[in-house]
């Protein structure tokens, strides 16, 4: 390390307070914008007629009196529109794999209630959706094989013809002999496991606003998407514009959760149709087309066998696993995205030699499966952690035991699993310790006994995983994906008065990386937080740009920063050098203040940037330069962000209602930014999880039908819902990355499920239950409570 | 989800509301706490010609204490009988049910008296209607007219409202002195619509139970008093076997449905647990009263 750089670290540094986040006031205040807080002048509404029929060939649409209702502009179908884009081709490396094209209105049939089939554009939602009510569909149902099990099958009817299959997705992952060890093996636990559909459900909902510039043929999208470097380059492709002729906006964004993480139908529309009919044309998703239309998350079962010896130690694992991926493969992301990461993730943070995991998955008439808060490891992580307690329950073995003997301890690292992901140093075991010691686990077990000898249902539950976080270019995101997920770029300017401008292609929303960022800029510069502006989500701030997803903004939104900055504060000392009249390695930057070690002398960023700038032949010609930089940032590999979640439930034995009395988070995200933003990142994800665990569920009918259109049906977790989360950071060694980060966003959402399936099983030991479906809903554990009563009596 | 076209009539008085119910030609809707109607409108699942906004009319926001009963206004809304004094002193069942109503933002705006008039059967206001021998107040253009509860409320969603007709007050008697109480709801998440629900009032003469009522709902069309599980227990000591047995034969009597969040059996289940507890609440509350000679 130099000695400029030593005088940075001497410093205190605004990474690893807890500083408040300086979008709250905005977004607190009522001052935020969202997209439906846009209305440009002459702006045209959308509303769809959607699909009623799950698999259905569209005869004819009559739109009967609709154009008269006084406001309506317009009326399209797939038919009116077929010139005027190329479909978006989800296309992957994988073999096998059938690529089915999206496109914003359906095309000859209709693949899933829900699914945008006409589109009234008018001049208010209210007259749009009056003249909804007046368009028929002539449909001509089709077969249909609505759950997986069924569609898998040879025979079944087939959702997109021209792939010959439902099952587009195929993969095995394997490593030894994983048959001849469970042959073997003194203890052998198996389960078939599943975690229901969900969706994302974030407070705002899907949001797009198209405006096409006549005099420049140039097309803005304002878009409530996390991904605006996506979605601009592939709208581009889709419409034949060039890129500095496109520009996706992301505003203020209330929430994703991976629901505004891929190209939507609706997305393409207003875009199509802005450019037709050279207005402003805005669609604003209601709940009900949310829960009905946006990505949905899960939807896998999970068969799964674990030996083990009689010590407890992990000998093999394998897993057959089918994925339910709905009616289309996602854009960019592909339907491999969710199921093929539970095959890969699901040996978990442990030690073991022997895998086979194999995963299919398969085309249903249902809406598509996408990006979820911890995408593939909530499910592989409920089966895995599910597993060890039924091992650790057989043998007789404390379930905190059987971990501390399996997890990955700190001399193997870095450690390739028998999927072929490689662990490098994070706190596998330190996290399990750590959460113990939190919670006292040995008062815990004898409040747990005492409760259980009074006859309640009081039961604990671990879940111990690990994620990868901050991926490079060396790892798809999705496998086999052609888009580039491993570069992040980041631009920094001083302009005449001194400001910073710092701008990126991540996209934050809900994040608070216009928070973190900053503190990671100040500190490499030097400068005030409050003179510098995070800018993002906007495809047109940085060449190299894709939007904040997989948790890698603050590992590779920070690395490019931390890059970015220093290029540019070389800038700024070399200037101050000139002015001051000393050497640039006798000045240090803080505060804003630049300050020679050797004399009082001192400049501001301001003064600096007033002289390079604004006074004339202040600085010579040849010796000045804009304050200006922009690098980019590529982490290669990955790095893994581990924790162990603790639940503490009681069963009410009259309702079977589920409390969660105590939650306990202990996870290592390396060098933590803001404490502030990490607690309230972990809250959220665990409060995301317990829904997932206790409440959510999307249910199709076996017509295809969704019963759960409304938030009466589906329930989300609220306030009352959520126990105390207590949380505990652990810093083992930093990865290997410019920081030291690692991504934590999703974490909450992987180990919560699997803690609360182990709690629940706990509770309900003394009867022989083991909980294999989530959410466990107080009508299945009554039912699985009757079965085992009735097996024991019987 | 945004509704069909309506207009809209702001009334200043009942005689000015249900003016406008009766012109809007058999499909005006009264507006009070809109919380179950704009959803509903929202949905377009009803489209309503005149909405009639009741709001700006003056008194009818009040509770008041009448001869053995309380009358609830048609613009009380939820926040204010959980919050108030007589519902607290007189009606304590109904003091302990409200806590279980709905959100904060629903308790602010939506009304007793409109809840009765929707007739939801996974809600708690016709429920206690019923259970408290509530006295419906009707005004339309052709007068007044006060109606049972039990005969108003005639299915899900149903009542005896006549279009012209607008439910001015709710008057609920109050129990007698003593009486033993108990509300018991289950729902999967606080304040949502009840899986189940059942309140029991019972006076205590003699070491036995007197004039019990108990009201469920969540497991038929509509909120029911169980007049059959009423008599069995009428007259009889408070004993555990006595609670059991009348709980065996409650369940027995149910029919419920299956749906989304509840199986038949599982909602069976769930009546006669909460019921158990209620029943064992009520007698423990109730204060021993002697016969006073006629």
């Amino acid at each position: 390390m130099t000695a400029f750089d030593a005088s940075v670290e001497m410093r205190p540094k605004l990474v690893g307070q807890r500083i408040k986040r300086t979008e709250d006031p905005r977004l607190l205040t009522g001052s935020g914008r969202y997209v439906d807080d846009m209305n440009p002048q002459g702006v045209l509404h959308v509303a769809l007629l959607r699909s009623d029929q799950p698999h259905a060939r569209i005869r004819s649409i009559d739109v009967g009196e609709a154009f008269a209702v006084p406001g309506v502009v317009a009326i399209f179908d797939a038919g009116d529109i077929a010139g005027d884009f190329k479909p978006a081709i989800p296309t992957s490396r994988m073999k096998g794999y059938y690529a089915t094209p999206f496109r914003p209105l359906a095309e000859g049939k209709v693949r899933y209630v829900g699914e945008p089939v006409v589109a009234v554009v008018a001049e208010s939602r209210y007259a749009a959706e009056d003249a909804l009510e007046l368009i028929s569909i002539d449909y001509e149902p089709l077969p249909v094989a609505v759950s997986k099990d069924e569609a898998a099958v040879d025979g079944a009817p087939l959702l997109h013809e021209e792939a010959g299959t439902n099952v587009i997705i195929s993969r095995t992952f394997a490593r030894g002999d994983v048959d001849a060890v469970i042959a073997a093996a003194p203890v052998v636990v198996k389960g078939r496991f599943r975690m229901t559909r969900k969706t994302p459900m974030p407070m705002e909902t899907r949001s797009y606003l198209a405006e096409w510039d006549r005099r420049r043929q140039a097309l803005t999208l304002h878009s409530s998407t996390n991904i605006p470097g996506i979605i601009c380059d592939v709208l581009g492709t889709c419409l034949d514009l060039p890129g500095n002729r496109i520009r996706v906006v992301a505003p203020d964004v209330g929430g994703s959760f991976g629901g505004k993480g891929s190209l939507n139908h609706e997305e393409m529309l207003v875009c199509v149709l802005a450019r037709k009919l050279e207005r402003p044309v805005k669609f604003v998703a209601d709940r009900m087309e949310d829960l009905t239309a946006m990505s949905q998350a899960f939807d896998e079962t999970i068969e799964a066998e674990l030996a083990v010896d009689a010590d407890g130690h992990l000998l093999g694992l394998k897993a057959d696993v089918i994925g339910d991926i709905g009616a289309y493969s996602i854009y960019p992301w592909t339907g491999a995205l969710e199921p093929v990461q539970v095959v890969s993730f699901l040996p978990g943070p442990y030690r073991m030699e022997h895998y086979r995991g194999r995963v299919r998955g398969v085309l249903t008439p249902k809406p598509p499966t996408g990006p979820y808060r911890g995408v593939g490891r909530p499910s592989s992580t409920f089966a895995m952690e599910r597993l060890m307690d039924m091992a650790a329950r057989k043998l007789g073995m404390d379930p905190a035991e059987i971990r501390r003997r399996n997890l990955v301890t700190a001399e193997e690292f870095p450690y390739r699993t028998g999927s072929g992901i490689i662990w490098d140093r994070s706190a596998f075991q330190e996290c399990l310790q750590g959460v113990c010691d939190l919670v006292d686990y040995p008062a815990l077990v004898r409040q747990r006994d005492a409760a259980r000898a009074e006859g309640r249902w009081v039961g604990i539950g671990f879940a111990s995983y690990a994620e990868l976080t901050g991926i490079g270019s060396r790892i798809a995101v999705a496998p086999g994906m052609p888009i580039n997920t491993g570069t992040e770029t980041a631009s920094i300017r001083i302009d005449a008065t001194g400001a910073v401008t710092a701008a990126f292609g991540i996209s934050s929303h809900g994040q608070g990386l216009e928070t973190t960022l900053a503190q990671v800029v100040a500190d490499e510069l030097g400068c005030r937080m409050e003179d510098i502006e995070i800018q993002h989500g906007d495809s047109a701030l940085v060449p190299m740009g894709t939007g904040t997803y997989a948790s890698r903004s603050a590992v590779l939104g920070g690395g490019a920063a931390t890059k970015t900055a220093r290029v540019v504060k070389t800038k700024v000392l070399k200037a101050a050098a000139f002015l001051m009249d000393v050497p640039a390695e006798d000045l240090e930057a803080e505060g804003g203040v630049i300050r020679a070690r050797s004399s009082n002398a001192t400049m501001t960023f301001r003064e600096v940037a007033h002289a390079v700038y604004a006074q004339m032949g202040r600085i010579p010609h040849e010796q000045r330069e804009d304050l200006v930089g922009s690098e980019s940032y590529d982490p290669y590999l990955g790095t893994a962000c581990a924790s162990t979640h603790l639940a503490m439930v009681e069963i009410d034995p009259a309702t079977f209602a589920v409390t969660v009395t105590r939650f306990a988070v202990a996870e290592d995200c390396g060098r933590i930014i803001n404490p502030l933003i990490v607690d309230g990142q972990v809250h959220g994800a665990v409060a995301q999880g317990i829904g997932a665990a206790l409440l959510e569920e999307v249910v199709h009918d076996d017509g295809g039908q969704l019963l759960t259109a409304s938030l009466a049906d589906y329930l989300v977790p609220i306030a009352s819902t959520m126990p105390q989360i207590e949380i505990l950071h652990v810093e083992a060694e930093l990865p290997n990355n410019i920081g030291g980060f690692r991504g934590m966003g999703e974490g909450g959402t992987i180990g919560a499920p699997a803690a609360i399936a182990n709690a629940v099983s706990d509770a309900l030991a003394p009867l022989g239950i083991e909980v294999d479906t989530l959410p466990v809903a107080p009508d299945r554990l009554f039912r699985l409570v009757q079965a085992a009563r009735a097996s024991a009596s019987g | 989800m945004k509704p069909a076209r309506f207009d809209y009539v702001r009334a200043e008085s009942i005689a000015h509301a249900v003016e406008a119910l009766a012109g809007a030609g058999g499909d005006g809707k009264v507006l009070a706490g809109g919380q179950s109607l704009m959803p509903m409108m929202n949905f377009r699942l009803v489209k309503p010609s005149v909405l009639v906004d009741i709001n700006r009319i003056p008194d009818l926001d009040r509770i008041t204490l009448e001869a053995g009963t309380l009358r609830l206004g048609a613009l009380v809304r939820h926040r204010m009988t959980a919050e108030d004094v007589l519902v607290a002193r007189h009606i304590p069942v109904l003091h302990a049910a409200m806590k279980h109503v709905a959100h904060l933002t629903v308790r602010n705006r939506g009304t007793f008296c409109g809840s009765v008039c929707h007739a939801d059967p996974a809600a708690e206001m016709p429920m206690m209607t019923l259970l408290l021998d509530g006295t419906i107040h009707i005004a339309s253009p052709r007068g007044t007219r006060t109606m049972p509860a039990r005969d108003f409320l005639i299915g899900s969603l149903a009542t005896a409202l006549e279009p012209d007709e607008m439910v001015t007050a709710v008057d609920l008697a109050i129990p007698a002195d003593g009486t033993g109480w108990a509300f018991e709801e289950f729902s999967r998440r606080h304040g949502d619509y009840a899986l189940a629900a059942v309140a029991v009032l019972m006076e205590r003469r003699d070491g036995r139970a007197r004039n019990v009522r108990i009201a469920m709902m969540g497991i038929a069309d509509t909120a029911l008093r169980l007049s059959d599980v009423e008599a069995a227990l009428e007259g009889r000591e408070g004993t555990a076997e006595a609670f059991d047995e009348v709980v065996a034969r409650l369940k027995a009597s149910l029919a419920p449905n299956s749906d989304l969040n509840a199986s038949a059996d599982y909602r069976r289940h769930l009546a006669g647990a909460l019921a158990r507890r209620a029943l064992a609440d009520a007698w423990d509350r109730a204060r021993e009263a002697h016969m006073e000679p006629a």
